[in-house]
């Protein structure tokens, strides 16, 4: 396997994003791993777990690694589609309406407690999400390029929350979990400073052309037909196994697929193999599935590790 | 195009139909009443110009006409409308007007199917081995119409066609075994529905005239094949081959007369006899043939005491039978029933001959044939296919006047003079020699081979076989009779000197005697396939307990049987074939298997090879470059042969 230099260079660049970003995030690399697979695969992320086990950070880190121009959305119940897209607001010394972009407008949203918001709310972000572009008062708006949303949420369980439509979590690539840190890491998170004092000391890894490079890079990052059997085999067995409400969607096979590459990129390799596409197949197709037998519970993960375990590679 | 039963056939189409069509009803032509013949013939020509001219095609009102007409033709030449001539007349008249309205695709099938049942009744006139290769060639032509009507998405040539259509019925021939050795034989035939073999040819009669077994041996046609256990066929000089015996003559024909009513005695014999089996072809005659002595008598057949093996019935088709003789005999003592009748005499006995006779008087019995033989030997007798006509005592003229004459002359005349001296004879009709087929090594015994001679009693031989023939033309007895090279003159006498064969009249005798081989094994394993061989070879597989309908239960078990090996051996052959760098990595897992580390279905190769130098990190040198290479080329761009080769090369050498 061929490495050119500028490939060894691309392996070095995400190494350091991934290294400066776990001195914020400790013992969480798999999770930090993922949502810049996630990112560098131009996918959404939704980040899920308790209150106070580093949502928000990780959102927060991966906006300021990345060297994105950011806004914050606190979602609340009582949210207005026109607190995300913005108002049309009347100039009186003009005579003319004037468009005041929402926060939605920026190179990274964080969508903080997206869960909390009615589902009217939450569908405003619907629209910018797939299309990059805003329709207000019949006027479409480019939303700017790169565009990402990262939006955490409390489990579904929780008190006062409107579980996001099917629609809505199709649409983003990956759902990630944090979980509790381990002893060591949570002795060194007591010890040390606090993460936003370090988070405003971050200095950004990558600037926007690199950010674009990568993003070219994972383009180029070679599918063998062998990887497509495996990803169809996958996609085929979800839709017909009779644990599943419902299979994969096609959308969900191609962002597999564009995870998978992006993985293997930050592996620095070139080809992706059936281990990228296990590697992303949890985050990316968790959040999608659903078993028969409705629980209540979200079985996102052990559904995802019976997939991949009943799935032979081809 | 979609296969349309109301689409226009073409004129290719059109084309190839007729001529399957023909070709189904063509041997029939041949048979049938001329004008049922003529109307087929004229129907195909009118189609044939229709294809050109399509307005001579007739239409719907002149069509029925033609209908009637065909039908009025049929009915007036077999009026009672029954058995298979009418129906096959039937069938014929209505084929050459289902021509006249193939428009359609539809037609095809009709025409297709109603060919093919044309064909079944060609073997209602004849089961030759020829026939059976000539209708598998029609029924490929007509598989392969099905097939381009079935496959008209993709038209292919038709030389194509008719390969996979052959290969279709190739493919039939397992099954096609399984019925034929499984379906129930009946004792009588099947073929015996009002059916006449018209093939017979006229063999060798119970009587004997001047010119009768002359005429018989101007015939090439085979008369029985004999097959010698262990290839001991005897010298041709002992291969006489015993028919008719002939007791009473009116002094121009000979006739076998009543029958004699005494049980076949025991004879001595002595030497080891001769077992063979006999395949007669169907002569409408009551005898089977064999060697002098007969011993062994074949069921449904009876010895009687002159040593005739008779037959039920008459013989209208092939005939199998086995027997056994003994070539060294003394029948013994005479009866006093055949002594009178072996000394009967006609009338015309004239004085000449009487003074013949008495010339030779004076020793015993045995040295007076020796006299006459000698009489035949040294006088001016001439051995001839074509004798001058003799008149009203053909002994007397054929002994002093025309002295030409053929075994039947010899026979007869001797016989007579036997009976003069007062010594028992009588005259024996049959076969004497027969050719031995170098490539099958059965013998084959012909018309042409048809023979008599004579039997004299002597008072310590028994009844002793006397060929008065020999004596004139011995070689009559050492080789066969050359057809092509005898003069048709009358009176001319027969060339046995034998000429040098030229390389073509080599290889057309080779030719010819494949054939006769052919001809025989076919009689033999197929149309000689009757109940008797078929319980034996169900005995021989052990399926000796299957009996009527159980064997049709067999048959239809073994082809379902056949049928689902033959569907999963496809479904075999048709799964999907790992690739060969799969197979080359299934290899390597499998080489790992033994240590307990054989890949697991969803586990990829870096994590299969982590777990490998996890319990075996002794292997990392081999197990390493095998992953890097098979990753590469599954994975990642290398897939070409040169890298196959390698991974073969290095996974052949993996050995944990």
């Amino acid at each position: 396997m061929s490495q050119n230099p500028n490939d060894t260079a691309i392996k070095q660049l995400l190494d350091l994003t991934i290294s400066r970003a776990g001195e914020v995030i400790l013992g969480k690399e798999q999770a930090i791993r993922l949502s810049l697979a996630c990112l560098l695969a131009r996918g959404h992320l939704l980040i899920e777990d308790l209150p106070g086990v580093g949502k928000t950070t990780l959102a927060h880190l991966l906006a300021r690694l990345l060297g994105l121009k950011h806004q914050r959305i606190q979602f609340t119940s009582d949210m207005l589609p026109a607190d995300i897209i913005g108002v049309s607001i009347y100039d009186r010394t003009e005579g003319v309406f004037h468009f005041h972009p929402g926060p939605v407008f920026s190179q990274l949203v964080l969508a903080d407690e997206i869960n909390r918001a009615t589902p009217k709310a939450q569908s405003a972000l619907l629209e910018a999400m797939e299309e990059r572009q805003v329709t207000t008062e019949g006027e479409t708006r480019r939303l700017p390029e790169p565009f990402f949303v990262i939006a955490t949420q409390n489990p579904a369980h929780q008190i006062g929350t409107f579980p996001l439509p099917e629609s809505q979590l199709d649409r983003f690539l990956m759902r990630i979990e944090l979980g509790y840190p381990d002893p060591h890491s949570e002795r060194q998170l007591l010890k040390g400073r606090e993460r936003r004092e370090l988070l405003e000391d971050l200095e950004p890894a990558l600037n926007l052309d690199q950010l674009r490079k990568l993003q070219a890079s994972v383009d180029r990052v070679h599918v063998s037909d062998a990887i497509l059997d495996y990803c169809q085999a996958i996609l085929e067995f979800s839709r017909t196994t009779q644990r599943f409400n419902h299979g994969l969607s096609p959308r969900a096979g191609l962002g597999l697929l564009r995870g998978a590459r992006a993985w293997a990129l930050m592996e620095g390799r070139f080809q992706v193999l059936p281990e990228d596409i296990q590697a992303v197949l949890p985050a990316t197709v968790g959040h999608r599935l659903h078993s028969t037998a409705d629980t209540g519970v979200d079985e996102g993960q052990s559904l995802a590790r019976y997939l991949l375990e009943s799935v032979a590679i081809p | 195009m979609i296969p349309d039963p109301k689409r226009k056939l073409s004129q290719r189409e059109l084309l190839f139909l007729i001529a399957l069509l023909c070709l189904s009803v063509g041997p029939h032509v041949l048979h049938l009443q001329p004008w049922i013949s003529a109307f087929f013939i004229g129907m195909v020509t009118l189609r044939l110009l229709g294809l050109s001219r399509p307005a001579l095609l007739p239409g719907r009102f002149l069509l029925f006409l033609l209908t009637i007409a065909g039908l009025a033709n049929a009915l007036a030449h077999y009026p009672l409308m029954f058995g298979r001539e009418a129906g096959v007349a039937l069938l014929t008249s209505m084929l050459a007007l289902k021509l006249l309205e193939m428009k359609r695709e539809r037609d095809i099938y009709v025409v297709v199917y109603l060919s093919l049942f044309t064909l079944i009744t060609q073997f209602l006139y004849r089961q030759e081995m020829l026939l059976v290769v000539y209708v598998f060639l029609v029924v490929t032509g007509l598989i392969a119409m099905l097939m381009h009507t079935n496959m008209m998405r993709s038209p292919s040539r038709p030389t194509g066609l008719l390969v996979r259509s052959g290969g279709l019925l190739l493919q039939a021939l397992p099954l096609m075994l399984i019925m034929f050795f499984l379906f129930p034989r009946f004792s009588s035939p099947l073929w015996d529905l009002g059916i006449r073999d018209n093939r017979a040819v006229t063999g060798i009669s119970d009587n004997i005239s001047p010119g009768s077994v002359s005429r018989l041996s101007r015939s090439r046609a085979v008369a029985f094949r004999v097959d010698f256990d262990q290839d001991r066929i005897p010298e041709p000089a002992r291969r006489y081959w015993r028919g008719p015996v002939l007791w009473d003559t009116d002094g121009r024909q000979w006739t076998a007369g009543d029958q004699i009513p005494e049980r076949a005695s025991d004879f001595f014999a002595s030497g080891k006899p001769v077992d063979y089996s006999v395949i007669l072809e169907p002569t409408g005659g009551k005898w089977l043939f064999a060697l002098d002595l007969p011993h062994q008598v074949p069921t449904e057949a009876s010895l009687e005491a002159d040593f005739q093996l008779i037959h039920r019935g008459p013989q209208k088709r092939r005939f199998q039978y086995r027997t056994s003789s003994y070539l060294n005999y003394n029948t013994g003592a005479l009866s006093e029933f055949q002594r009178f009748r072996g000394l009967q005499l006609p009338d015309n006995i004239t004085p000449r001959m009487i003074s013949l006779v008495a010339q030779w008087r004076g020793g015993s019995d045995s040295a007076l044939v020796d006299q006459a033989l000698a009489y035949f030997n040294e006088q001016p007798f001439h051995y001839t296919l074509y004798p001058a006509l003799l008149g009203d005592n053909p002994a007397d003229q054929f002994l002093f006047d025309s002295r030409q004459g053929f075994c039947e002359h010899y026979a007869t005349s001797f016989t007579l003079l036997m009976r003069i001296a007062g010594i028992p004879a009588r005259v024996v009709a049959g076969y004497q020699g027969g050719e031995v087929n170098p490539i099958s090594g059965h013998l084959v015994v012909r018309q042409s081979d048809a023979h008599a001679w004579s039997e004299v009693w002597l008072p310590d031989l028994g009844w002793v076989r006397i060929d008065p023939t020999a004596a004139v033309a011995p070689e009559r007895i050492e080789q066969p009779l050359d057809l092509d090279r005898i003069s048709e003159e009358i009176g001319a006498p027969i060339d046995f000197v034998p000429v040098d064969i030229s390389f073509v009249g080599a290889l057309m005798e080779q030719f010819n005697w494949s054939m006769d081989a052919l001809d025989a094994s076919w009689h033999r394993w197929v149309l000689g396939y009757s109940k008797k061989r078929q319980s034996k070879l169900m005995d021989l597989l052990g399926l000796g307990f299957l009996k009527g309908s159980q064997l049709v239960y067999a048959m239809v078990g073994i082809t379902a049987v056949a049928v689902t090996l033959m569907t999963l051996a496809l479904i075999y052959r048709g799964r999907p074939k790992p690739n060969p760098v799969q197979a080359q990595y299934q290899r390597f897992s499998n080489r790992l298997k033994k240590l307990g580390l054989q890949r697991r279905s969803y586990e990829g190769p870096r994590d299969y090879g982590r777990r490998i130098l996890h319990r075996r990190p002794d292997l990392r040198g081999q197990v390493e470059p095998i992953l890097r290479l098979y990753i590469g080329i599954r994975y990642g761009r290398m897939n070409n042969l040169a890298n196959l080769r390698r991974l073969k090369q290095m996974v052949g050498g993996f050995r944990p």
